[in-house]
């Protein structure tokens, strides 16, 4: 079921497709910090992660036309579309994730420090009310599930390499990655 | 009812891990199951979700000017234009006539026959007929390019890793090679992204009766009607 802010994406996306730069200015206050923070997470470099925003927000631009809201919620596309390009970078340069550990260390602490003054205190607050109930979920599962998510969410490895890293068969590995989504989903969603 | 490989699938799906013969096939399967897509939407959102996990970063000021400088001096997208110029066949013939001498093909399609039995044997739903294309001058020998195509539903999707770019004012355009026309038909426009891949499904302009081959050639930008430009990738059906 979307949420209101949902719809409020998809109003500025659908502007932004009919060439609004405003409408799209608005929409990179909305996302460019989540997207921000992940490429931070993934390539542990603050001017790659800034390159590769970028990169992902002229690629919103461009392809705002081509969005289905039926397929997914515009946080998801983006946040998808931004995994995918920061994986890609992992694999063109051959590296490696520098962090696949634990998802939330100090989050709430560096979210305080880095919050800007340009935004207003509700939408901070909004967000890291929405990231700290994600992370409360994240907690609930078992660690096995969590740890095969983590590794295949933050990580350029396949699920083929996660089996040999973590010393299990290929079938459990899918199964515990299927199993912690669902359930993440599931939990999110009450 | 969705089975738990189905959704195992899905999972990987989602998180970009299938190969892309696999994402092909899951595709296809995706295209007629309403239930299926349900799934898919579900675990999308759950790992874009996932990854608000992380610690809060606020990207600096200067991030958005640039962003927002960039956008600025992007080009509206342009349909198609129509052209009246003669179609140059000799690229093709040349193309023909190396394809049909390429024994490294020809021992590709009987490797992608073998999976495409194995496919469909473990899978009813995946009725697509696999084609890979090659590099007919033997550039672009990192690229890979797929092509999935249903014949009875005329439609495909087409997977490509590690293509460059076409170049400035230029277009990647896809072509399907029908016997019973005399000229190839567009289907469509390919964009890359910045590392060369793309994920697109497409549907030829005109009806495919008998499919021989899958080609991409470069074109002036936003595409034309025949092709006019160099053919860099070609496969046989």
């Amino acid at each position: 079921m979307a949420t209101s802010q949902d719809v409020a994406d998809r109003e500025m996306l659908a502007q932004a497709a009919g060439g609004d730069h405003a409408a799209f200015a608005k929409l990179y206050d909305r996302l460019s910090e989540p997207l921000y923070s992940l490429a931070i997470k993934m390539l542990g470099d603050a001017n790659e992660a800034q390159d590769a925003v970028q990169d992902v927000f002229v690629q919103i631009w461009r392809r705002a036309a081509k969005y289905d809201s039926t397929q997914s919620s515009v946080f998801s596309w983006a946040m998808l579309m931004t995994r995918s390009r920061i994986i890609d970078r992992l694999r063109a340069r051959g590296r490696r994730l520098r962090v696949v550990a634990s998802s939330t260390d100090d989050a709430n602490a560096e979210a305080a420090a880095d919050a800007s003054a340009a935004e207003s205190a509700a939408d901070i607050a909004d967000r890291n009310e929405e990231a700290m109930r994600v992370r409360t979920v994240l907690d609930k599962l078992p660690t096995d599930q969590r740890q095969a998510i983590e590794l295949a969410f933050f990580s350029e490895l396949t699920h083929h390499e996660i089996a040999a890293e973590l010393g299990q068969p290929l079938g459990t590995i899918k199964a515990r990655i299927r199993r912690g989504l669902l359930k993440l989903r599931e939990r999110i969603a009450r | 009812m969705i089975t738990e490989d189905l959704q195992d699938q899905a999972a990987l799906y989602v998180l970009g891990s299938l190969n892309a013969d696999e994402t092909a096939a899951f595709e296809y399967t995706l295209s007629d199951d309403a239930e299926l897509r349900a799934l898919v939407r579900d675990l999308r959102e759950a790992a874009a979700d996932f990854g608000r996990s992380v610690p809060a970063k606020q990207p600096p000021p200067d991030l958005k000017r640039r962003v927002l400088r960039e956008i600025a001096l992007e080009k509206q997208a342009r349909s198609p234009r129509s052209t009246t110029t003669a179609a140059n066949w000799l690229p093709w013939a040349i193309a023909a006539a190396f394809i049909a001498f390429c024994a490294i093909l020809v021992v590709d399609r009987v490797r992608l026959q073998r999976e495409l039995a194995v496919a469909r044997a473990t899978d009813p739903l995946s009725q697509a007929m696999l084609v890979t294309l090659a590099s007919p001058s033997g550039e672009r020998l990192d690229a890979k390019v797929t092509v999935a195509w249903q014949p009875d539903r005329q439609r495909g999707i087409i997977t490509i890793v590690n293509m460059p770019p076409p170049g400035p004012g230029r277009d990647y355009q896809l072509w399907a090679v029908d016997a019973n026309h005399k000229d190839p038909i567009s289907a469509g426009i390919i964009h890359l992204d910045s590392n060369g891949v793309a994920r697109i499904q497409f549907k030829p302009d005109q009806a495919v009766a008998q499919i021989k081959a899958f080609a991409i050639s470069i074109e002036r930008e936003g595409g034309v009607t025949k092709p006019e430009g160099p053919i860099v990738m070609i496969g046989n059906a």
